[in-house]
């Protein structure tokens, strides 16, 4: 679904239900990197019980990143792979289960978005390549420097679908990581790990749900876990309204709109490849030491707290008044269903639906209209009242024709503005007044200090006539130019060319505008939508009913999917466009039930489904004849360029590929032919396979498992619910299992093996359930919904106190604030040249520089990497704390113990202490400076006096003459 | 449904209301979700060839396949490798498709067209009487596909030539009048849009072409050639791309400066033979011969002739 959208949406509309995450950072001794130990409480003040991780939306990512060099080979992106894992465990740290799923073979219904990102991301590395090569030879010949080309092929992204070699690699890959995890952090001792390869067919998301739908409908299930789900994609939300738990929090990283891209050609930050200059490398550092370090921020992780999306819900959905007792959890169900009008994976968006221009408030307001008359919900634990969505449709539709006009004139309002805007940025380049002299405005941290202000009332007064001096002679210019003109000019500087300059704006300026034949804002929007999309006339009611007829199955099988699950693995939505809303008519009986007992495909055939004949190389020889032979009998399957309708859009990229559908008897019966050419290896690449678990040797199933395979009994058998959390499945011996004492080889080079191996894995399969079961979309008994947070609608009148919010997850945080002491140590050693503290001495006092007490803040451009080496001087690039821009390490420090007596749970976690002989402290920290706003981050737990005393090479600091408070003080 | 379509369709009709049995046989392949107007298109094209696959499913399913391929090139827009796309050009000679949508792909989209003349969508695979012209009517059915453009192409271009004879006219005005110092290429551009059409070029370096009067000391530097329509109307050269293309855009204003344009099929030099192209004339009697043709829309018999497009 339209994912930065409607995520945008819904953060600007619902903004508490996002928490920054904060992340304890691994520290580096001796150049050697300790990890962090995640078995200590989350730093985030909140204990989660399952971590479930969409896997696409980190391969994605790791191995061909938007913001950084790409890596080198298939080793290094695994090795990010499980760099990025690792990250995200030590943020969220589940207590039980870390559930892993890559994406399997989707459901028909998901081919259509497949084939089409797919097709496209061929074209677009095409292109990228020979741009890539064209501006190169280019650059060379203009005589500038490039590095040299790498050898490495290009990546293609098409090759994470399953039934690739790569996807069959990341899996032995990940299974190894898993084995390394459980066997050597102590964080992953007693969880229990499930691993859903590629071969298992469904999507990551949907195989998760799958999971805890089909755990909660069980009795041992405890319905108060907290679960965590990590992913970008919007449809997530989605997912975890749809599971009616209470505690339910997804993760993901921050939107950053326009982050920087390094250019692909010459790695440098700044300009895109087509204005690479092959400029000679700006040199990082003194001696071009900081080359290695990336240069742009790190990504982070932000909480999308879905309790606190139920508490908005609830206010917006509540209905008084009703014929009968109103049922929030219902109607989030409706909320979510009227989601995907607006866009989802298996449908196209309606046409007058347009998340930008409110829509789903737009939804809202109809859907409250039509429960109050008649009497009833949507929908229910995923199935459609199809009466009442006409309702809605229809009412939708009667706007239909003021939204498309309301949209022109929007559009035509936003390009004027955007044109002026420009026009005025062209003609004021620069503020249009900058003082001079002694006040000018100097570069933060550039070279030589400012000055000291002498005579400033004369400066101010020079300033001044010079200024009336420039408007005088405005004046007479603009004069001038009207007595040239006659009186055709008006007044004011620059208006005599802007007849000129508009004239040229209107005929070339502007960007060639994609020609829009439909003009939905006019009269017979309808007939021509139909005429140019379909190529249907309006009057070809036959036809028009087939594109309601299959709309309204695909809402059906969409919202049966999140609630559900699979319905058909066949069904799929036959056209490139949506009807309008208006066309809803009589839809009730147009929809009964699926086609039971419908296979997905095996992986190879799915990749014959989605892949252009461009990526054929992940295909067997003979199967990728069938892509490019004219006597294939499925070669219009593949066409090598396809027409895109920019419907609207600017961009090629969000227009509407239209793409040929896969007749799927048709692929069927041509790859027949070719089944007996595979190869052992690709047969099993082709095959289904088992989700797997693993535990370590500590954890309670443990010894369960080891005697299954010792008593090789080959029939499924299943977990004792006491044993894992309540949770049930049948467990099944694997044929190459991961055994304790037996050791993993690893295989990525660069990694070892793991000799120590206290890892068991076992195949695992979710509870079953009759066919026609239906999971009940309800709020299971004995979950005990979460605190509110938000602020009361009546908090003013029934209380006198301020309303304090909460941010983060715990309501008892403590706030950090600095006391007198703080303040004065702060204020103290703040460099005077840069507004000092309070407590300033004078301006031209600057001996401290360069003492033992350095603030000079560091060089602007390198946020990151240890290359202070030595310097007690601090930068933090946690925008959370702002004191500490300027403030230098020591100050930190000594405000920290300033007021760690009074705060009681301040803690140390990151900066490791040693008492000394004579009663001082010593604290040792990374060179890197995000530590220390870490440090200051207040933990529920008190400072522990044990200590372990960490030998630190790049900095010790010695604070003299304090007083280490007993444990009982804090 | 039947009587919406034209002669070629209700031929069809006719001929499937004598036997009915092959009017199940043959409605049985339709896609449910297939327009009565693609279906018949499709249908005709089905009925012509498949005398020429063997009976039994697979042969069946490689005739569903080609169809599906045509559909697919004339409704959606797509483009199939060369060997496809001659093969259903082939296949599809008579069948007619009236106001066949016109779509752009994602490589015109990008700026990227490979395929000199393809612009229109007349790319001789399929007759689109109404799309090439851009005007409503239909038209008979040209002669079969014989080697070099078919004699009526003149007729057809003429009408949009001279709609672009105005607009290029009233261009000049705007500038001030043809001269040297002009964004040739930009004003040609920008006529031609306002046309709705949209120009080719094929830009080839210099020293590829083989065809180079003897003596010519220069060897570095791009030959461009420009097309609209599959109409050509010059050739320049240049140091670079663009210099080449601006050269080409003023010989090809220049042809716009007499009373009126002609489009006329001429005989150029093209890869060392002769071959007929379709060419826009002003009334001026020629000096010289054209130059020789960079790119070339039409079959020519020796199919190694069908170079590889060269891009922008």
């Amino acid at each position: 679904m339209g994912v930065p959208a409607f995520f945008r949406w819904l953060s600007r509309k619902y903004p508490s239900i996002i928490v920054h995450c904060l992340e304890e950072k691994s520290k580096e001794c001796s150049g050697v990197r300790v990890p962090v130990d995640t078995s200590k409480p989350n730093p985030n003040e909140v204990e989660f019980d399952n971590l479930y991780l969409d896997m696409n939306g980190i391969i994605h990512p790791c191995t061909h990143p938007e913001d950084k060099p790409a890596p080198k080979n298939e080793d290094e992106m695994m090795v990010a792979i499980f760099e990025y894992m690792d990250r995200l465990f030590n943020i969220v740290r589940p207590r039980r289960v870390l559930y892993m799923a890559i994406d399997g073979v989707a459901p028909r219904a998901k081919m259509n978005q497949q084939r089409s990102r797919r097709f496209r991301a061929s074209k677009e590395g095409v292109e990228l390549a020979e741009e890539k090569h064209k501006m190169r030879e280019e650059v060379i010949q203009r005589g500038g420097y490039l590095p040299p080309e790498e050898i490495k092929e290009r990546f293609d992204s098409n090759c994470i679908t399953p039934g690739t070699e790569f996807m069959n690699n990341l899996a032995k890959c990940l299974r190894y990581y898993i084995a390394d995890r459980l066997s050597n952090n102590p964080g992953w001792r007693n969880i229990t790990v499930f691993l859903s390869d590629a071969s298992v067919p469904g999507e990551g998301e949907h195989k998760i749900m799958d999971f805890i739908r089909r755990q909660r409908a069980q009795p041992n299930h405890d319905p108060n876990t907290h679960h965590c789900l990590c992913g970008a994609d919007a449809d997530l939300i989605m997912l975890g309204l749809a599971t009616h738990e209470p505690n339910f929090t997804i993760i993901r990283e921050e939107f950053k709109p326009n982050k920087p891209r390094p250019c692909s050609l010459c790695g440098q930050m700044g300009h895109e490849i087509k204005d690479c200059q092959g400029m000679a490398k700006e040199k990082k550092g003194e001696h071009d030491e900081f080359a290695d370090s990336i240069p742009v921020s790190e990504q982070e992780f932000i909480f999308i707290r879905l309790s606190i999306l139920r508490e908005y819900l609830e206010r917006e959905l509540t209905m008084a008044s009703l014929p009968f007792p109103y049922d929030f959890e219902r109607s989030v169900d409706d909320w979510v269903f009227m989601c995907f009008f607006v866009g989802n994976d298996f449908l196209p968006h309606l046409p007058s639906l347009e998340i930008r221009e409110g829509a789903i408030d737009r939804l809202v307001g109809i859907y409250k209209d039509v429960v109050h008359k008649t009497g009833g919900y949507l929908t229910e634990s995923g199935f459609v009242n199809l009466e009442r969505v006409e309702l809605i449709m229809q009412a939708v539709g009667v706007a239909e024709d003021n939204i498309f006009k309301k949209r022109k004139e929007d559009d035509e309002g936003f390009k004027r503005r955007m044109k002026e805007k420009k026009k005025r940025m062209k003609a004021e380049q620069g503020p249009a007044y900058l003082p001079t002299g002694q006040f000018a405005p100097q570069a933060i941290g550039g070279q030589g200090r400012p000055h000291a202000i002498e005579n400033a009332r004369h400066a101010a007064y020079e300033m001044r006539m010079q200024g009336m001096n420039q408007h005088n002679m405005n004046a007479a210019q603009s004069l001038k130019a009207k007595m040239r003109n006659g009186n055709k000019s008006s007044a004011g500087p620059g208006d005599q060319d802007s007849r000129g300059m508009k004239r040229k704006a209107e005929d070339s300026d502007s960007e060639p505008e994609p020609e829009d034949n439909v003009r939905l804002w006019e009269e017979g929007w309808k007939q021509r939508y139909y005429k140019t999309k379909f190529d249907v006339d309006v009057t070809d009611d036959e036809f028009r009913k087939k594109v309601v007829k299959s709309y309204v199955e695909g809402l059906c099988w969409v919202l049966r999917y999140y609630y559900q699950g699979c319905a058909s693995w066949k069904w799929y939505f036959p056209f490139h466009y949506a009807p309008f809303a208006s066309d809803f008519k009589d839809i009730k009986n147009m929809f009964t039930d699926f086609e039971k007992g419908t296979k997905p495909f095996m992986p190879l055939e799915q990749l014959m489904g989605v892949f252009p004949a461009a990526s054929g190389n992940f295909l067997p020889t003979s199967w990728r004849a069938l892509m490019s032979d004219p006597d294939s009998s499925i070669i219009d399957f593949y066409p090598d360029d396809f027409a895109i309708d920019l419907n609207g859009k600017k961009y090629a990229w969000q227009g509407v590929a239209l793409l040929p559908f896969v007749d799927e008897r048709r692929l069927r019966a041509a790859l027949e032919q070719v089944y007996p050419d595979l190869t052992t290896d690709e047969s099993k690449r082709n095959s289904l396979g088992s989700d797997v678990v693993f535990v370590a040797k500590s954890h309670p199933l443990c010894d369960f498992i080891i005697e299954l395979y010792h008593a090789e009994s080959h029939e499924g058998t299943e977990i004792p619910a006491e044993l894992c959390h309540g949770i049930l499945g049948t467990l099944n011996l694997d044929d190459d299992p991961i055994l304790p004492n037996k050791p993993v080889e690893s295989p990525i080079p660069m990694l070892r093996d793991i000799s120590q191996n206290s890892a068991v894995g076992i195949k695992f399969m979710d509870p079953q359930y009759k066919e026609d079961y239906i999971f009940k979309a309800v709020v299971l008994p004995g979950a005990k919904i979460p605190n509110k947070v938000l602020k009361p609608h009546d908090w003013e009148q029934s209380n006198h106190r301020p309303w304090r919010p909460q941010l983060g997850f715990n309501p008892n945080r403590q706030q950090a604030h600095l006391d007198q002491s703080g303040f004065r140590a702060l204020g103290h050693h703040v460099n005077r040249n840069r507004g000092g503290g309070q407590y300033g001495h004078g301006p031209s006092q600057s001996q401290h520089r360069g003492g033992p007490y350095s603030n000079a803040p560091p060089p602007s451009s390198y946020h990151q990497g240890n290359f202070h080496r030595g310097q007690p001087s601090s930068y933090s690039c946690n925008r959370k704390r702002t004191f500490s821009q300027y403030v230098s390490l020591s100050h930190v420090l000594s405000m920290w113990l300033g007021s760690c007596v009074k705060h009681q749970d301040w803690r140390v976690s990151i900066i490791s202490l040693r008492i000394g002989s004579a009663g001082s402290l010593f604290l040792g920290l990374r060179g890197s400076f995000r530590m220390v706003n870490l440090a200051i981050t207040n933990s529920p737990t008190p400072i522990s006096p044990t200590f372990t005393p960490v030998r630190v090479k790049n900095i010790l600091i010695k604070v003299i003459n304090v007083n280490i408070p007993d444990h009982s003080c804090f | 449904m039947m009587a919406r379509k034209g002669t070629g369709g209700d031929t069809v009709s006719e001929y499937l209301d004598q036997n009915p049995h092959l009017a199940r046989w043959v409605e049985s392949l339709r896609d449910p979700c297939e327009s009565s107007k693609q279906w018949a298109a499709r249908r005709e094209f089905i009925l012509r060839n498949m005398e020429a696959f063997p009976a039994g499913q697979a042969g069946l399913d490689r005739l569903l396949s080609l169809s599906m391929a045509w559909a697919n090139h004339v409704f959606l827009g797509c483009r199939y490798p060369q060997p496809v796309m001659d093969k259903i050009r082939e296949m599809a000679d008579g069948v007619e498709v009236h106001e066949a949508p016109v779509r752009k792909t994602r490589d015109e989209l990008m700026g990227r067209v490979k395929r000199p003349g393809a612009p229109g969508g007349e790319d001789g695979c399929v007759k689109r009487p109404s799309a090439s012209s851009g005007e409503g009517h239909s038209r008979g059915v040209p002669p079969p596909a014989k080697p070099g453009p078919s004699p009526h192409a003149p007729a057809q271009h003429q009408p949009f030539f001279n709609r672009l004879y105005k607009a290029v006219a009233w261009k000049l005005v705007s500038e001030g009048g043809f001269g040297p110092n002009l964004d040739h290429f930009e004003i040609l551009r920008s006529c031609v849009e306002t046309s709705k059409a949209s120009l080719s070029c094929v830009i080839v370096p210099l020293k590829d072409i083989p065809d180079l009067p003897a003596g010519r000391a220069q060897k570095e530097g791009q030959v461009c050639e420009l097309r609209c329509q599959g109409v050509y109307l010059g050739t320049g050269y240049g140091r670079d791309e663009d210099a080449a293309r601006a050269m080409a855009s003023k010989e090809a204003l220049k042809t716009f400066q007499g009373r009126k344009v002609t489009v006329k099929i001429c005989r150029r030099r093209f890869r060392g033979r002769d071959v007929e192209d379709v060419v826009l004339v002003d009334e001026q009697p020629r000096g010289s011969a054209f130059p020789p043709a960079l790119g070339y829309p039409f079959p020519v018999r020796d199919s190694a002739l069908l170079a590889p497009p060269t891009s922008l």
